[in-house]
């Protein structure tokens, strides 16, 4: 867009997080703040017989609670999650009912609705395709993450999934973003949505990606992601908007840089997420050294870390800004990862904090010129921040955020 | 922004699906039957595809050729993808969930097989077989996909993220979307593969002049005519320059109603309807390509509209001016 038509500023007004470590903005803050893990034992499946039996499971989720249109017997697991995650964002925005009306929704996701594909998959177990229920199967498909999210906010603007897998909300932020500056909407809920599953249990322990029960990035002993879910949902307006109607604004999307490590489907690459983090600042007309925090990918596995490491290096220099991972007190929420990133960062700027690195103990001397804000949050004036996010597919985004001007 | 080349891989009807596949709904099924990706792309390298990612991968490189494209000569960071889907490959996604119940331990899966669940899976592999380094998105839109598919595109191109963008949809067939099918009352599982090349140009097959979406909750009233209108004045169209539709319903009439409704008349109707099955995502490359087949009956100065609309009330529509060939 840049150079061809001026754009709108496009600012965050509502926060919508269902995690592990907090439903709702307060609650949300407060774990970050306090460095709080969510990671507990799996109950959401029978985990007998995995090695590893922790994940980020959101425990206290009733989808009753929030939901005043989804009939939770109609709808999966993860739609549920980002549509609570959305009442909460425009709740949080202040925003009647009736005002929503335009709106649009973005929603990224890596599984959909793995749980309901889980459901189809014991049933064809027990007694063969045949067997499969057509009440589940209706509930299988993707698109249904980001319609659910629309039935209940009844949403009449463009209604979107986008399955980027571990990326996939830093594109919703991205899309929606552009559908604000762009003039198309004044209202956009952006984020992500995936539930804990076996399969994503079982093929991260196949892959030597899953450690036992603290996440520890960017650590010397970190040794592996831990399973995660929820719904991470932020609402995006217009900012003359958001002024008209005397919103709070929590801070503004400058920008995000997307693009495609072609190369390898699991493995990072680092010149390719340098790439990315340059298409990043560019759209959003920042330079490096003006970045006061990167919520990183920051995954936990000794590749991800060294390679997003080496790559904040390669682009930032001799001032690297604090890198911490929130990862660590979530686990990996999947498509909704860089969702809760983009949470973490719109409240770094807003309050004044780092979240913590938690479960960190040793440096690494492959990355010394990384301070992953070990532990304890900081407080911290944050003006301008990136939410890194990386995915299996090569596929990253990055989204850049800046103070309420 | 021109659409200047298509890749439409489509069963032309029936045939035996058994050869593929034992355990089905039906034995006949409009499946590609003699598609082989070996025989396709050799067996370096695509050894682990699903059917889903062989389909696109195939479907990508016949949309390069046919547009043209050598990417020796161009950046492979201004090439992007954009592809639609609906769950990406149910089939490796329910086969790897299914060995977490059926091994000894459920954490004995195959590694080389993991990717393969992941919803861009089939983008991820056609950017690393061609070195697609741009903007490359998966759009999970089931009916709409295509649709939704091209407005990223369209996007992705006029915020230059990318000069060329590769944009389609994939669905694979397999007993599990056959048998889905089955047990769902609706129109048989089929499969296709469809990818257009999408840049600015002058010339071309089609120009995509606008796209629009929407959403009504399924019980609603319906979305579709405001969004066929809005997208006929962002293309600065008139119903009465409107030539031809395509539709992607299977069955009912619904969609072609809706358009009549925003025109106050019934086009020229191309749906490809069942002809294929339910081809899932790729539903609107057919029905785009439905178009561009008769692009020669086209009047001048005249558009054609292609719409989609999911079950759950999501709704698009682009707006296309075919190039006489």
């Amino acid at each position: 867009m840049a150079g061809l038509t001026l754009r709108a500023r496009v600012v965050v007004t509502g926060l919508g997080p269902v995690s592990s470590i907090g439903i709702g903005v307060t609650a949300f803050r407060a774990a970050l703040r306090e460095g709080r893990s969510g990671i507990s034992p799996i109950e959401s499946f029978d985990a007998e017989g995995f090695p590893y039996r922790d994940a980020g499971e959101v425990k206290d989720f009733r989808p009753e609670t929030y939901l005043t249109r989804l009939s939770p017997a109609a709808w999966g697991r993860s739609a549920q999650l980002a549509a609570a995650a959305a009442r909460l964002a425009a709740a949080d925005a202040g925003l009647p009912d009736d005002a929503c009306a335009d709106a649009g929704v973005v929603i990224g996701t890596t599984s959909g609705e793995s749980q309901v594909v889980e459901s189809l998959v014991a049933q064809q177990v027990a007694g063969g395709f045949a067997a499969m229920d057509p009440g589940t199967l209706r509930q299988f498909p993707a698109e249904r993450l980001a319609a659910g999210v629309a039935t209940e906010l009844g949403l009449a603007g463009e209604v979107l999934t986008l399955a980027t897998a571990c990326s996939a909300s830093n594109y919703a932020v991205g899309y929606a973003f552009d559908c604000v500056a762009r003039g198309d909407a004044d209202l956009m809920f952006a984020g992500g949505a995936d539930s804990v599953c076996r399969w994503a249990q079982a093929g991260f322990h196949r892959l030597g990606a899953l450690t036992e029960s603290a996440c520890r990035p960017f650590d010397k002993g970190r040794a592996g992601i831990i399973t995660g879910e929820g719904g991470a949902v932020l609402l995006l307006e217009n900012a003359d908007h958001a002024r008209a109607r005397g919103a709070r604004v929590y801070a503004e999307v400058l920008g995000y840089g997307v693009n495609c490590d072609a190369r390898h489907m699991v493995a990072p690459d680092e010149d390719s997420i340098a790439a990315c983090m340059r298409l990043a600042h560019q759209d959003a007309d920042v330079k490096p050294d003006e970045i006061d925090y990167i919520c990183a990918h920051g995954t936990g596995t000794p590749a991800n870390d060294l390679v997003e490491a080496r790559a904040v290096r390669q682009v930032f220099g001799e001032r690297i800004p604090p890198v911490s991972s929130i990862k660590s007190m979530l686990g990996h929420t999947m498509g909704a990862a860089s969702g809760f990133g983009a949470i973490a960062t719109t409240l770094a700027i807003a309050d004044g904090f780092l979240p913590p690195t938690i479960n960190w103990t040793t440096q690494d001397d492959e990355l010394p010129w990384i301070d992953p804000v070990p532990n304890v949050a900081r407080p911290a004036t944050v003006r301008i921040a990136q939410n890194d996010g990386f995915a299996f597919g090569g596929n990253n985004a990055i989204t850049v955020f800046g103070a309420a001007r | 922004m021109m659409i200047t080349g298509r890749a439409v891989l489509a069963p032309a009807g029936d045939a035996d699906a058994t050869p593929l596949y034992d355990d089905l709904p039906a034995h006949s099924a409009p499946v590609l039957a003699g598609f082989s990706v070996r025989e396709r792309l050799g067996r370096k390298g695509t050894s682990t595809f699903d059917r889903a990612t062989a389909l696109a991968v195939v479907a990508c490189g016949e949309a390069l050729r046919d547009a043209g494209v050598d990417l020796t000569t161009v950046d492979p960071a201004r090439v992007g993808l954009v592809l639609g889907t609906t769950v990406g490959s149910l089939a490796s996604t329910m086969d790897f969930s299914r060995e977490t119940l059926v091994q000894d331990k459920p954490y004995l899966v195959n590694p080389m097989q993991f990717p393969n669940t992941v919803m861009n899976c089939a983008a991820g592999q056609s950017a690393i077989w061609y070195g697609l380094r741009g903007v490359n998105a998966t759009v999970a839109g089931g009916p709409i996909a295509f649709l939704q598919a091209m407005r990223y595109a369209v996007r992705a191109i006029e915020k230059s993220q990318a000069d060329t963008v590769l944009v389609g949809a994939v669905e694979e067939f397999t007993p599990h979307t056959a048998w889905s099918s089955a047990l769902s009352g609706t129109v048989a599982a089929g499969e296709a593969a469809t990818v257009f090349v999408l840049r600015r140009a002058v010339t071309g097959m089609a120009e995509v002049l606008a796209t629009a979406a929407g959403f009504t909750p399924a019980d609603g009233p319906g979305a579709l005519p405001g969004c066929v209108r809005r997208a006929l004045a962002q293309a600065g169209a008139s119903p009465e320059q409107v030539w031809a539709m395509a539709t992607g319903d299977h069955l009912d009439d619904g969609e072609a109603g809706a358009v009549e409704a925003a025109l106050g008349r019934r086009p020229l109707d191309l749906s490809p309807r069942a002809r294929y099955g339910d081809c899932g995502a790729a539903a609107g490359g057919l029905a785009l390509a439905a178009v561009l087949d008769r692009r020669a009956d086209a009047p001048a100065d005249a558009v054609a509209v292609v719409t989609g609309r999911a079950r759950d009330g999501a709704v698009a529509a682009a707006v296309i001016r075919t190039v006489p060939e």
